[in-house]
């Protein structure tokens, strides 16, 4: 077991030195690239509340766009608060979350649909339901490397108690921060607040940005009444290279940058200060099969833990994501991604890692079994970080998959060895320059698509040459067998342990 | 004559819609692309049943075999798709001249409260590219609006699209709707989405329930052979 706490820290999490991808000139030109998007392409807002704010600092509106000028946008950069501390009701489990610094906490995600039940020897799938939602939260209440619970699944009452119910079961349920991510109806705030007693315990997620570059209506709301209360929110914006954003990786950092940053500004505007956390998810569009998500491969491991260069460098807090396999079940190939994402994402500094256990098929299910498995996972890399703190990355990654996989059973062969290097070294090898040029002839190409405005998809057919060139990495699976009988009756024990 | 029947050939295989199109490898831009040719050749005069015979048909086997063989991915399918769409459109008023058909009407939207549209769009681009009329109504469109849109267009197909859990319950009000204007015997119902399932279909009166833009289209075309 390594210690809940650092030494002479106040909080729990890993502490270690980050490593960055993209140099302070790359990220300069990246910030400008998205503010001239901002200014030039502006960004889709309905919420009539948010117009009046914009509009107010002197941002203009045409044809449902609005153009915010880059000084308001850099001067929201400064106003947010930049050091935020996310309290627990065992105040041991408070969390420290500095932009500047690199201390590292895992959390879970959600909201998925499915849940896998574990029944001789096999897997079954079926939708979440309450009681779903209190066994996950209990087994990540006992697990060592759970930092915080953000609501996995749920509960499926009738849509007036949903919220009231989902923060009962937390309250009861968990001594660690409570991450709410999404309320179903906002109205209910006032009685969540009320329920909790101390704000300070609960955080949100607002996926307020629906790309390429605009707000959703609904959801702006929502986010504008949990700035209001003071309340830390992470702000979501997850596009799709390839459909929803370019497939190139500077376009798509470039547009997803431009996203968070335009809702960073409304905060702003809301309240001067407001406790954000920056949660870009550039993942990639699965175009050599069926256009799904693709969260855990190469190419959205490395744009992913890019975006924690661009926190660490406005100094905002970062809400990284990790660990969401793109496997249906849990098997050596979802353990081999996984380690591989929480490795890179941990070694970027992202400080509020969410997602990062239990998921699976690109977030749509979850697995109790999976929940343990990656806490094991999580608690080998943070001893690999701690081991030596000039660690070599690529080492540690390798090791990593190594020692993740042998824990389960499974040995890898030579054939395995190398498919781990070529994922590697794709994650450390850009396949871009990141130069002026080519910032500016990304900013054309999604200037041109919204202009054109066809569809959500409007990616899709200039992804093709990007394709050709090897943007999206197309490598083999890890196969074998996992023993998890262990697992399953750890997670018996836990649940007996309630009296179930 | 016979090079420009190659290049709308060509350019439907290269997925091509119009100049500003950059093809599959990003060097296109600037040469004509499907729509300037077949204009160029319904202005020639060349028959509308020649263009499909010699271009349209082979150029879309011929899509088929490299998407077979792995050459082509996924989206030069759907680049394809629309290339040929936008040949059909120009070719219809002669087309429906000389009594000849698209494969039916379809209305198209995602549910009430729902904006998910990408799965969705990727349905409307391949299903317009196998010959079917779609009037896609976009996202979150309530269920009134979708029903006025059926009996307008007299659509033969209505599919909906949900991605959430709370939006799903939209689908099966618009299904009653139907019922109650005498529309649902009119229409086949396709449903789609990542929390749907062929038993939900059942339940709530849709017709299909399709796991992806192809198995809609495999259900389309055991339909067509069954009439
Ligand atoms: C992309 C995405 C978004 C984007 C949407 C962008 C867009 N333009 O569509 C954004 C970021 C805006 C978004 C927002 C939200 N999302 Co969302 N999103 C997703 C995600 C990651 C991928 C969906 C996708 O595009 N898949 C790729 C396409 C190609 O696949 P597909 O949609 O399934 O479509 C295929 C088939 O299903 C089928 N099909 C689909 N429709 C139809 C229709 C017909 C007629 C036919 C024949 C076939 C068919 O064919 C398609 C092509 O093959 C899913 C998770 C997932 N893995 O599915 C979550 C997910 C659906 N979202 C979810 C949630 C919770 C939300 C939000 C509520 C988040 C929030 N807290 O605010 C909001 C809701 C906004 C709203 N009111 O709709 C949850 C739903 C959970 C639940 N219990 O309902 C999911 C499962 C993620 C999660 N685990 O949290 N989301």
């Amino acid at each position: 077991m390594q210690n809940r706490k650092p030494k002479n820290s106040p909080f729990r999490g890993l502490d270690i030195q980050r490593h960055s991808f993209l140099s302070d000139k790359d990220c300069r030109l990246i910030h400008e690239g998205s503010c001239q998007l901002l200014e030039e392409v502006g960004i889709g807002v309905t919420h009539a509340g948010a117009v009046k704010l914009f509009e107010k600092e002197g941002a203009t509106k045409q044809n449902g766009r609005m153009f915010i000028p880059r000084m308001i946008v850099e001067r929201s950069i400064q106003q947010t608060e930049k050091n935020i501390v996310l309290k627990a009701l065992d105040s041991t489990n408070n969390l420290g979350i500095e932009g500047k610094n690199s201390r590292v906490h895992y959390g879970t995600g959600g909201q998925a649909l499915y849940v896998l039940d574990y029944k001789d020897g096999a897997f079954e799938k079926k939708a979440a339901v309450t009681q779903d939602l209190i066994d996950i939260v209990r087994i990540c209440e006992n697990l060592e490397n759970v930092d915080f619970i953000t609501r996995p699944v749920e509960p499926n009452v009738q849509d007036e108690d949903m919220d009231l119910t989902k923060t009962r079961i937390f309250l009861e349920n968990t001594s660690k921060h409570i991450n709410l991510a999404n309320l179903i109806q906002i109205e209910k705030l006032p009685e969540i607040i009320s329920m909790v007693q101390n704000k300070e315990l609960i955080s949100f997620i607002a996926c307020v940005l629906v790309s390429p570059l605009s707000m959703a209506e609904s959801t702006t709301e929502k986010f504008i009444r949990f700035i209001q209360e003071d309340i830390p929110v992470a702000i979501s914006s997850c596009p799709q290279a390839g459909t929803t954003a370019p497939l190139s990786e500077v376009g798509e950092l470039m547009q997803v940058n431009a996203e968070v940053l335009s809702a960073l500004t409304l905060a702003n505007l809301v309240r001067p200060g407001a406790k954000i956390l920056y949660r870009g998810i550039p993942i990639t569009s699965n175009l050599h099969t069926n256009v799904s998500p693709r969260w855990c491969q190469p190419d959205s491991i490395r744009r992913i833990a890019i975006i924690s260069d661009m926190t660490h460098f406005y100094g905002i807090p970062c809400c990284g994501t990790a660990g969401v396999s793109d496997e249906k079940e849990p098997n050596p190939q979802a353990i081999a991604e996984k380690t591989l994402s929480w490795i890179f994402e941990t070694a970027s500094g992202a400080q509020f890692i969410n997602s990062a256990l239990g998921m699976l098929e690109q977030v749509l299910t979850v697995c109790p079994e999976q929940y343990i498995i990656d806490d094991m996972v999580i608690g080998r890399i943070k001893q690999l970080f701690l081991k030596s703190p000039d660690y070599n990355l690529r080492d540690i990654a390798r090791t990593g998959v190594e020692e993740a996989l042998s824990m389960f059973g499974v040995q890898m062969d030579s054939a395995m060895k190398e498919e781990v290097s070529s994922r590697i070294n794709f994650i450390f090898s850009g396949q871009e320059e990141y130069s002026a040029d080519h910032v500016q002839a990304q900013a054309d190409l999604i200037k041109k698509a919204i202009i054109s405005g066809k569809s959500s998809n409007v990616f899709l057919k200039t992804s093709r040459s990007g394709l050709r060139r090897g943007w999206l990495y197309s490598g083999k699976r890890f196969e074998g067998r996992l023993e998890l009988e262990d697992l399953h009756l750890l997670k018996t024990e836990i649940l007996d342990s309630y009296g179930n | 004559m016979d090079k420009l029947l190659d290049d709308i050939k060509n350019n439907l295989i290269a997925g091509r819609v119009d100049r500003q199109d950059e093809g599959p490898d990003g060097t296109m831009e600037g040469q004509p692309g499907m729509r300037e040719l077949v204009q160029e050749a319904i202005e020639m005069g060349v028959p509308p049943s020649t263009i499909m015979a010699q271009c349209l048909n082979p150029g879309m086997e011929e899509v088929g075999r490299l998407y077979e063989n792995g050459e082509y991915l996924t989206p030069d399918m759907l680049a394809a798709a629309e290339s040929v769409n936008t040949a059909m459109t120009l070719l219809e008023p002669l087309l429906l001249e000389n009594n000849i058909t698209n494969n039916g009407k379809f209305v198209m939207a995602t549910v009430e409260g729902d904006l998910h549209d990408i799965g969705k769009n990727i349905v409307v681009t391949l299903l317009r590219g196998s010959g079917y009329d779609i009037q896609d109504l976009g996202t979150s469109v309530q269920a009134d609006q979708i029903v006025s849109a059926i009996k307008e267009s007299q659509a033969n197909f209505l599919g909906l699209s949900a991605l959430l859990t709370s939006t799903m319950g939209k689908m099966k009000e618009v299904i009653d709707k139907l019922k109650e204007e005498n529309l649902r015997e009119k229409v086949k119902v396709f449903i789609g989405g990542a929390p749907l399932t062929e038993e939900y279909a059942r339940k709530i009166g849709a017709d299909f329930f399709c796991e992806d833009a192809f198995d809609a289209l495999n259900k389309l075309n055991s339909l067509k052979k069954k009439k």
